[in-house]
């Protein structure tokens, strides 16, 4: 049966330790001054006094169900694994043209500096695949991060997902579906951009394809009219009529 | 009957033009079966499905359509070389229109082969179409069309190949393909018409023969491409 991999994600017991950040970055040698992951929080408001608080939010790619960066591409070499619901990147297919890190409104993605072309958070599938959990969620202290299979309704997921009430932190005006679950009352919500394409990709899709669309259809009309005018005229008629004019 | 042949393609010329012809179809099927975005692909996703099973795997399709391309442009650079003077002869020859003539030719011979000459009274016209050179019109506006658009396909696929080798924006890349996109698309329009004009037109049938042999009949020099039938006509 198909898997669908997601993770439920309790913020309130998040104490900013950095501890996923820091086991994703070992564990992917991601470059310096890029992450996988990330932990956002609110801003302190110092008005509060003693109440004042922070609540710190962890999150890493969401592996979209409607994935804004698949769309960006136009190859496939950005693709969301049907088996497994992870967006993975196939970088023997990828030209580095850089359209899916602008499309995620996340900015789960970067490009990365020696390998030019993207990278990002694919929940550690090598190390699924050792029968390990990603390293962020083995690493974190507090088990703010839970992860496993939604399809499967046996799995811790997916009894918190039946249990607790939880919330998506979506992006606006399209909402790209995500697969990370947060328990209610997390915060920040307001962060995720908008979803953006860049030039080169919207003069492919809204003018370049149309023109050529209609090019080539223009051409094939042409071919195919004369293609029949051929088959229903003879060889004796109007073509060696002109013949003989000369 | 006159059974006289001209002579119009020395050897050197036919074995470029079906090299030419073989990486062109070829790159522009395995360039169709890149796009696997069926919101992008005009012809849907089985298409680069069925090219991604015959390769293998998607990354092969990839690497053999830029290998094929870089070896298509780099006989292509060794052919120009090797026969600079005639290449820049053939530039000089499609790139050279006289609007009078050619326009009125490309009107005319478009109605005539789509519509017929009954079609082209009805709407005013003679059925004389003005004479041409060694290329008529059409030919020339698809040489102009192959010239340029092959200059743009090979510089952007080679930016696309660098760009995860050397280059540090994604810009480049991503402009690049599309129009690389752009320009195949219109080659292949035009690409449609030669086809059909050489492979499966009755009237051109000789031009197509010539692509073999080398010559065409008098008759037919005379009666498609008279002006140049009028320059080589008493040359031995």
């Amino acid at each position: 049966m198909k898997k669908k991999y997601c993770m439920v994600i309790d913020s309130s017991v998040c104490i900013d330790c950095k501890g996923c950040m820091v086991s994703c970055k070992v564990q992917h040698k991601v470059p310096r001054g890029r992450w996988r992951n990330w932990i956002k929080h609110t801003e302190p408001d110092f008005t509060m006094g003693k109440h004042t608080f922070v609540h710190f939010q962890p999150g890493n790619c969401m592996q979209c169900d409607n994935p804004t960066c698949v769309y960006a591409c136009p190859s496939g070499a950005t693709y969301k694994d049907e088996e497994t619901g992870i967006v993975h990147i196939n970088e023997g297919l990828c030209i580095g043209c850089g359209n899916c890190v602008v499309a995620c409104p996340y900015g789960a993605r970067y490009r990365h500096p020696e390998k030019r072309v993207p990278d990002k958070c694919d929940f550690c599938r090598d190390r699924l695949d050792m029968g390990l959990l990603p390293a962020c969620v083995d690493t974190c202290p507090t088990k703010a991060r839970t992860f496993g299979d939604m399809n499967d309704p046996d799995s811790e997921v997916s009894r918190l997902l039946r249990d607790r009430e939880t919330v998506r932190v979506v992006s606006k005006p399209v909402d790209t579906e995500p697969n990370l679950f947060y328990m209610a009352g997390v915060m920040p919500l307001d962060w995720p951009g908008p979803v953006e394409y860049p030039a080169a990709y919207r003069a492919m899709t809204g003018f370049v394809n149309p023109l050529v669309k209609i090019a080539v259809g223009l051409s094939g009309l042409g071919v195919a009219a004369m293609f029949l005018k051929q088959i229903f005229t003879s060889d004796e008629t109007s073509e060696d009529d002109s013949r003989e004019e000369v | 009957m006159n059974n006289k042949m001209i002579h119009r393609h020395d050897k050197g010329a036919i074995y470029i033009h079906w090299f030419n012809a073989l990486c062109w179809i070829f790159l522009t099927l395995t360039g169709l079966g890149l796009i696997s975005n069926e919101h992008i692909n005009p012809v849907g996703a089985w298409w680069p499905d069925l090219m991604r099973g015959i390769f293998g795997s998607a990354e092969t399709l990839i690497n053999v359509h830029i290998y094929v391309g870089l070896f298509w442009a780099a006989v292509f650079l060794i052919y120009i070389l090797v026969r600079f003077r005639d290449s820049l002869a053939f530039l000089k020859e499609v790139f050279t229109l006289s609007p009078a003539r050619d326009a009125v030719w490309m009107v005319k011979r478009n109605i005539q082969l789509t519509l017929g000459n009954r079609a082209m009274k009805k709407m005013g016209m003679t059925t004389e179409i003005p004479p041409q050179g060694f290329y008529n019109a059409g030919q020339k506006i698809f040489a102009q069309l192959t010239v340029i658009a092959g200059l743009i396909l090979v510089v952007t696929g080679i930016i696309m190949f660098i760009s995860t080798i050397i280059l540090d924006s994604p810009t480049p890349a991503a402009w690049s393909r599309t129009i690389h996109y752009l320009m195949a698309g219109l080659a292949l329009a035009g690409l449609l018409v030669h086809i059909y004009m050489a492979a499966i037109s009755r009237d051109e049938r000789p031009a197509f023969k010539s692509m073999f042999s080398g010559a065409v009949p008098e008759d037919y020099a005379r009666h498609h491409h008279e002006l140049w039938y009028q320059e080589v006509k008493n040359k031995p």
